[in-house]
């Protein structure tokens, strides 16, 4: 598959561009090449195509010098990533490079970016989860940021499109604030989480523990494969079995024959015409060259994730737009919302020593939101819920045990004990205070203005925070585990990788900067469909919520551009 | 000793059920001489000595080969020279040092150098004061970690560099790279060691 036009250069005028080709970038391109749109997709970094570039995705740890551990370079080189606990070796080409691609921490922020094409929908965690309109009236009830535009009937019917397409295995379960999606076969629970879903449902009604929702095949789907249980995932999987651009929606965007995507191409602003009152292109900085060009479209789809593509509308000034393209509000740039993590319960479980699992299933389990749903579950020391995730195992760290010699070796080749741990993710209010800025003091290499993050968790995440660990600590020894460790490790956040918001959907240009149908307040030819657009948090993962607002925009958009009103 | 030897003498001893007594004969037969068969990267001579004995009385050949029989030792070194800035460097030198010093004192000579008695008293003292590991989470421990002190975390480099070394892996772990379906219950005993992978 030659994804890479070399006729890109020459022709500058398409019919869209779309900057990005991440997990909402990926579906913009899909959506309008599939409506007939000549589509040129920017990519800030390399080619990565479907397994012929899945470099690692076979490999063994001892395949790696170091066993995939990191060099002191490559630890440098990944000095603000490195603080998830995620990088090895397999994946370490995969995410940003910290040092060449600065940003400034005002307060401590994890900005984990991943600069190839399909950018973080390789590398994400899959969790797939509807939102409902418990999340979607969440502002206008409670009063914190503005209500959003739309209502889950607005979106209900973009979430089956793109699940029919994407592939979610899952199990349904009927509860209203998480509703069910278009399911392939659930996965299935080993034996010790079947035992303890028992014990914690009979335990506390109300709450439910379910096999987590899943963008992975669970069965064959439009030619790719299902799930192997590898869980080597992240390095891009030869059976194309989990949801990726590169996988899924890049592949049919390309079958159209209307997508040229361009690599090195770093967006430095979109080009606003103050007497047409509409942007009518894109200028990139060529990342290996440092050649600026630009492109022209009818419509621009703004892709680049949550924090990149505000930074580039903050850097798309013009007369009419001074403040940043879409910053009438003084909007821009604010409400930065994540969700917290790391805060939870893990202990032992007993009684199942003679029992094992067979495979590494990327997944785990899932107990849905219980709190704040009703009269009945209001809680008075917070606003909105959390869902935890989490899965039993067999572990234990061998390291720990105070013997070693020749028992000790053999014990150690056998079975851990089977553990148990749950972690919350908590919805975040979205504050005006917390904002990314551009730092024009401080350029990176290709002289562009960096981002500086302002942002911290409030009050009222640190008392859900606070509860979160006792419910879970509550849960597992009610459900019989044993030395029950209780844990808030979310220090900072950025932590959880779901950044939202900073350039909010809204009903009121005055408060907001992109309409119902994501189209950005005083540029309607430009649409923001990625976590900028979030106008509140929820507790679920977003990655499904913005595929089902990328198609739905883009649905919009071609019919608008049909009509001729763009 | 040659290492490839010795690992093929390994495999072959697999069959012979050698348990505790002569398999202690064995390493000592092996550690008599200064076994030292490699050049070291970041380690010196003295420290090598200490970290290949240290890692051979942890994981000591038994019918599965023993971290010195994959190499464990010459891993640490060469996961110390290019992994660690140089304070950490700077920080194991130190601890190594200090170790030995502790053995001097107490046995008369360093830790390699002491007999199989020696060793065994030591790193029963040095179980007896090293913290814990906390358990961790997709990468990353829970709760407040406290320092677990240079032995305890000198043993769990030393179990991840046995483990992930091809031969443990492959052999003597249950290698299965392609499980292809997900069993979330089968019975511990049909399977013998952990999963490698």
């Amino acid at each position: 598959m030659a994804y890479f036009n070399i006729d890109a250069d020459k022709q500058v005028t398409y019919d869209a561009i779309v900057i990005g080709s991440g997990i909402s970038g990926g579906w913009a391109a899909k959506e309008l090449c599939e409506k007939g749109l000549k589509t040129l997709v920017l990519e800030r970094g390399r080619i990565v195509q479907h397994v012929k570039d899945y470099d690692t995705m076979n490999d063994d740890p001892w395949d790696y010098e170091l066993r995939g551990a990191l060099t002191a370079a490559e630890q440098k080189k990944h000095h603000k990533g490195g603080r998830t606990g995620w990088g090895s070796k397999d994946t370490e080409h995969l995410w940003a490079d910290d040092e060449a691609n600065p940003y400034t921490e005002v307060k401590p922020f994890m900005w984990l970016r991943a600069h190839q094409m399909g950018g973080r929908s390789m590398l994400w965690g899959k969790q797939t989860y509807r939102w409902s309109d418990l999340d979607f009236e969440a502002n206008a009830k409670d009063g914190h940021g503005v209500d959003w535009p739309i209502r889950y009937k607005d979106i209900e019917p973009w979430y089956t499109y793109v699940e029919k397409f994407a592939g979610i295995s899952g199990a349904p379960l009927g509860l209203p604030h998480l509703p069910d999606s278009h399911f392939l076969p659930p996965m299935d629970m080993n034996c010790v989480e079947k035992d303890l879903k028992a014990r914690i449902e009979k335990t506390f009604a109300g709450r439910h523990m379910i096999i987590g929702r899943v963008a992975h095949l669970t069965e064959p789907l439009n030619g790719r494969g299902k799930c192997q249980y590898r869980n080597r995932c992240s390095r891009g999987c030869p059976y194309g079995a989990y949801f990726s651009s590169n996988a899924v929606t890049l592949p049919a965007a390309h079958a159209t024959g209307n997508m040229t995507i361009r690599p090195y191409s770093i967006v430095q602003s979109i080009i606003y015409d103050d007497t047409k009152g509409k942007a009518t292109g894109v200028r990139i900085i060529d990342s290996e060259t440092n050649e600026v060009i630009e492109y022209n479209a009818k419509i621009i789809f703004c892709n680049a994730s949550a924090l990149s593509s505000t930074q580039i509308l903050l850097n798309s000034t013009s007369d009419r737009h001074p403040a940043g393209l879409g910053n009438d509000s003084g909007e821009l740039g604010h409400n930065l919302m994540d969700h917290t993590y790391r805060v939870g319960a893990i202990g032992r479980v007993e009684g199942h020593d003679d029992s094992y699992y067979k495979g590494r299933r990327p997944n785990g389990i899932y107990i849905p939101r219980y709190v704040n749903l009703d009269e009945a579950t209001k809680s008075d020391k917070f606003l909105r819920g959390w869902g935890y995730q989490g899965g039993a195992g067999r572990g234990g760290n061998p390291a720990n045990e105070t013997s070693f010699g020749a028992s000790f070796k053999d014990n150690m080749l056998k079975p851990g004990p089977w553990e148990f741990f749950i972690t919350g993710f908590a919805e975040c209010l979205p504050y005006h205070s917390n904002k990314v800025s551009l730092d024009t003091t401080s350029l990176d290499k290709w002289g562009q203005p960096t981002l500086a993050i302002d942002a911290e968790w409030g009050e009222n995440e640190l008392a859900a925070n606070r509860q979160i660990q006792i419910d879970a600590v509550e849960m597992l020894t009610a459900a019989g585990v044993k030395d029950v460790l209780g844990f808030d490790n979310q220090h900072e956040m950025g932590n959880g990788i779901h950044e939202m918001g900073t350039a909010r959907m809204g009903r009121d240009p005055k408060t907001s900067v992109l309409n119902g149908t994501n189209q950005v307040h005083g540029a309607a030819n430009v649409f923001v469909t990625d976590g900028a657009c979030m106008t509140s948090s929820s507790c679920v993962n977003p990655s499904l919520t913005y595929m089902a607002i990328t198609a739905r925009a883009a649905n919009h958009a071609v019919s608008e551009l049909n009509k001729q009103n763009l | 000793m040659d290492r490839r030897k010795a690992l093929r003498q390994t495999s072959w001893l697999a069959g012979a059920a050698i348990t505790g007594p002569a398999i202690l004969s064995l390493l000592q037969s092996c550690q008599s001489a200064s076994r030292l068969d490699w050049q070291p990267t970041f380690l010196s001579n003295d420290e090598a000595e200490f970290i290949a004995a240290i890692v051979d009385t942890i994981l000591p050949r038994t019918e599965t080969p023993g971290a010195l029989d994959v190499g464990v030792d010459i891993f640490i070194d060469k996961l110390w020279a290019q992994t660690s800035d140089e304070a950490g460097q700077a920080q194991v030198r130190s601890d190594i040092a200090a170790f030995d010093a502790t053995c001097k004192q107490a046995y008369g000579s360093a830790f390699a150098k002491c007999s199989p008695e020696d060793q065994h008293k030591a790193l029963e003292v040095a179980e007896a004061n090293a913290g814990t590991f906390n358990p961790g989470v997709w990468g990353k421990a829970v709760g407040v970690q406290k320092p677990v002190g240079f032995y305890r975390s000198l043993k769990s480099t030393a179990i991840w560099a046995y483990i992930t070394s091809e031969e443990i892996g492959k052999n003597v772990l249950n290698y299965d790279p392609i499980p292809g379906g997900y069993d979330g219950c089968i019975a511990v005993d049909s399977v013998g060691n952990k999963w490698s992978l």
